[in-house]
């Protein structure tokens, strides 16, 4: 399984879904895979995608919340892990790309090429429900079930991505805020209170 | 134990501007704060986070899900925090009620947290995040209350910064 082909099976799995991906190659996938105004598109902050998704998750429990990480960025925020298997959000679904490399910056090896195991990382952080999966069957059965919060380390091929995203910050989230039907009252305007006669 | 004024204006300001969701990484000070948030504000949620950048990451979730955020933090968190507010609160517009415990300026017996605290203002400044000082206790609840509004207004992240010596008189 190829990163592209694990991208399209979330984005075929989550429906309306939001999906929060990180930085460099997972947002470029998720663009290619399919440009959806409930895809948000970080564009810095690595380490951060899946504190994004937790904070969403937290905001809106009526949302199943997908975030699509690299092996790379979430070795940088490890502590997410903890703060999700404390606070436990049923919504959430954290899905690692792990290429075990850092494949946006030129494919130097990550610690999950020597052993590093962050599926193991986030059971020992309280959280239950976690995978490692190697093949599309495997990933969309572990996404099949709702339950969580969970997550799922998908070991994937680097693929050199085909397509960027938009690069214009305020754009993404104020579509994205849209489209999950929270839109920011600045960008669509709102009604006037009303003096009473 | 009595919540001190500029505890107790400190939750009130952040009440009073709409955010009912405080995001912290724990601090002496801060203590008050919290403890007074748990007593008397029960529609706000506390989150704790492991670190102050990841407290700014859950803060950008929750404005994408439609709350208000506020983020505590000592001024020695700072440091840990900028690419969390350069790259990713700034450049999408996603405001956040940063409220500052500040460390290193007048009363510090730490030598090790002067070089950041002696910063924070500069630092603010340099990546252009409007600050204010709570000058006095009974200031605590307005300067709060106005960043707050002015932050989730304009779209930015807003600073609050509580000196020693408004935090740790007696």
């Amino acid at each position: 399984m190829n990163r592209i082909e694990a991208t399209r099976a979330i984005v075929e799995l989550a429906g309306q879904a939001p999906i929060i991906a990180s930085l460099g190659h997972p947002a470029y996938d998720l663009f290619a895979a399919a440009d959806r105004p409930e895809n948000f598109y970080t564009w810095g902050s690595m380490g951060l995608a899946s504190s994004i998704g937790l904070g969403l998750a937290m905001a809106r429990p009526d949302l199943r919340v997908f975030v699509l990480d690299g092996d790379g960025s979430l070795l940088m925020n490890l502590g997410s892990l903890a703060t999700i298997g404390l606070l436990q959000p049923a919504n959430l679904v954290l899905v690692v790309m792990d290429n075990e490399e850092y494949a946006t910056t030129g494919g130097q090896q990550t610690p999950t090429a020597h052993g590093a195991d962050l599926d193991a990382a986030a059971r020992a952080m309280s959280v239950a429900r976690t995978a490692t999966v190697r093949s599309v069957d495997e990933l969309k059965r572990e996404l099949g079930t709702s339950g969580g919060p969970q997550v799922v380390v998908a070991k994937v091929a680097e693929s050199a991505p085909t397509a960027k995203p938009p690069l214009d910050c305020v754009f993404i989230k104020q579509r994205f805020m849209a489209a999950i039907h929270n839109p920011e009252p600045a960008t669509f305007g709102q009604p006037l209170p009303q003096s009473q006669p | 134990m009595k919540t001190p004024v500029w505890a107790a204006g400190v939750c009130e300001g952040v009440h009073a501007a709409g955010s009912r969701d405080v995001i912290y990484v724990p601090d002496n000070p801060l203590s008050h704060v919290l403890r007074e948030f748990e007593e008397r504000y029960r529609d706000i949620r506390l989150t704790l986070a492991t670190r102050e950048e990841e407290a700014f990451g859950i803060a950008a979730g929750l404005y994408l899900g439609g709350r208000l955020p506020a983020v505590m933090l000592q001024s020695s968190g700072l440091g840990n925090s900028l690419n969390a507010l350069t790259s990713l609160l700034t450049p999408y517009q996603i405001p956040v009620l940063t409220i500052v415990s500040m460390r290193g300026d007048e009363g510090e017996w730490n030598a090790a947290q002067v070089p950041m605290g002696r910063a924070v203002r500069s630092i603010f400044e340099a990546i252009d995040v409007p600050h204010a000082t709570v000058e006095r206790a009974d200031e605590a609840a307005d300067t709060v209350r106005l960043v707050g509004k002015t932050a989730f207004g304009t779209r930015r992240v807003g600073a609050c910064l509580l000196p020693r010596r408004v935090t740790t008189a007696s």
